[in-house]
């Protein structure tokens, strides 16, 4: 597992399998719709450039969007979430912080740093998806109710998938 | 020229994004409905087929509650004709309206637009705008067609309205979905000296040439009067269990090319 590459690939297929096959099809309610396909572009590496990281996102969300049958839907939100990963990065975080890093995992920048960095941009994946799907002030409601419900789920899947996967070092 | 390519190469992000988004957003409108079908049908190809396999799972966990409700459904269609005898064909056909039975293979119901995806298309000749109807009452209508899945509109969409009828009085009202909950709808432009009571049934007014008259929509759960509106709107539940949805019928009106030549001028 020390290629990037290799690496990378199996967590898009595995995430994509995920989110199609497990996530899509749970109804955890009205308004509830965890979106995990998005920790791809959280984990991509700090180095990665601009216009790669957004090609990813378009890449992981047309994938979603070809496999639940709205075309454009997703990859919109995603390409807008790697678009505005760097900004969030740079918010939150000093230069010289991130230097010897390699990528945005809880190993390597911890808990309370991931979880902010991931809160921000779920919040901010979630509004765009939802206002993009629902597409009218008339549902703002309804729009800002799914947001609020579905981010902190996402986040506390996210969380999950992360500890289950994450590479026993001892 | 050498200016323009530092300028790309310095904002190559930013104007890769901007692309990115403009594609997505052409996507995402032309999949809207009526607007453009073609380009659905792609994914609907795509998407189809895995659905089919895991529909095929899903059906077979269903079948005893499934069985059951088709063997009621049955009993009240032969007590309907009034005979014994079972028809040979599924395919039922009366006068102006043909009802080809299929299978739901994907259906959703907490999205803003719902969807339904069946396992019939334009080869077992499905059309656009026909109408879905189901056992215990209106389903949707067709958006787009595949040559072997079409993909409808369901009671759950946000661009689906139903012309109805109040069964006790013949007056005529819109029904459309709140958006909230899978069991409510909205009837909207019920005119507003007329007294609405709770469980009074809407069924379908027959108008558009989607749907045969007379099939189930709802009943009124409750309503509210607005005083500066010549118009008040009603809560009302679907009659159509839109969360267990398995076995659908398309109507298909075989006089729509004369009705549609009539209708022109509208």
């Amino acid at each position: 597992m020390y290629f990037p590459l290799i690496r990378n690939i199996v967590r898009f297929i595995i995430l994509v399998i995920m989110q199609v096959m497990v996530f899509d099809n749970i109804r955890f309610g009205n308004f509830i719709h965890p979106y995990v396909y998005v920790l791809f572009i959280m984990l991509l590496p700090f180095d990665t450039p601009k216009a790669k990281l957004i090609f990813n996102g378009f890449l992981i969300g047309i994938v979603i969007d070809l496999l639940s049958g709205t075309p454009g839907l997703n990859a919109a939100a995603t390409v807008f979430m790697a678009f505005i990963r760097p900004f969030v990065i740079n918010t939150i975080t000093r230069k010289s912080d991130i230097e010897d890093k390699n990528a945005p995992t809880v190993t390597e920048m911890g808990l309370e740093w991931f979880l902010l960095y991931a809160l921000i941009l779920l919040l901010l994946h979630n509004l765009f998806l939802f206002w993009l799907e629902a597409f009218s002030i008339r549902l703002l409601g309804v729009v800002l109710l799914e947001t609020i419900l579905s981010t902190p789920i996402s986040l506390i899947v996210i969380l999950l998938i992360i500890y289950i996967f994450k590479p026993n070092k001892k | 020229m050498y200016n323009l390519f530092i300028f790309i190469k310095k904002y190559n992000a930013v104007i890769l994004f901007i692309l990115l988004e403009i594609l997505c957003f052409i996507l995402v409108m032309h999949s809207l409905p009526y607007q453009n079908r073609k380009m659905v049908s792609v994914s609907n190809s795509i998407s189809g087929g895995y659905h089919e396999v895991t529909g095929n799972w899903a059906d077979y966990l269903h079948l005893k509650s499934e069985n059951e409700e088709l063997a009621q459904h049955n009993a009240v269609l032969l007590q309907a004709l009034g005979c014994d005898e079972l028809a040979a064909d599924t395919i039922y056909v009366d006068d102006i309206f043909t009802y080809i039975p299929a299978h739901v293979i994907n259906n959703s119901i907490d999205k803003i637009n719902n969807y339904i995806l069946i396992d019939k298309g334009r080869a077992d000749g499905i059309e656009p705008d026909m109408g879905v109807i189901c056992g215990s009452g209106v389903v949707g209508k067709v958006l787009n067609v595949t040559e072997h899945y079409a993909s409808v509109m369901s009671m759950l969409n946000s661009y689906l309205v139903v012309s109805c009828r109040f069964i006790d009085n013949q007056y005529v009202a819109n029904v459309s979905w709140d958006n909230m909950n899978y069991l409510y709808g909205q009837v909207r432009d019920i005119p507003s000296h007329l007294i609405i009571n709770k469980g009074d049934t809407l069924v379908t007014s027959g108008f558009s040439n989607s749907f045969p008259a007379d099939i189930m929509v709802g009943t009124i759960e409750e309503t509210e009067d607005d005083e500066n509106s010549m118009f008040s709107t009603g809560k009302l539940k679907f009659s159509t269990n839109f969360n267990t949805l398995r076995h659908v019928y398309v109507v298909k009106n075989n006089y729509k090319a004369e009705i549609d030549s009539l209708c022109i001028s509208r």
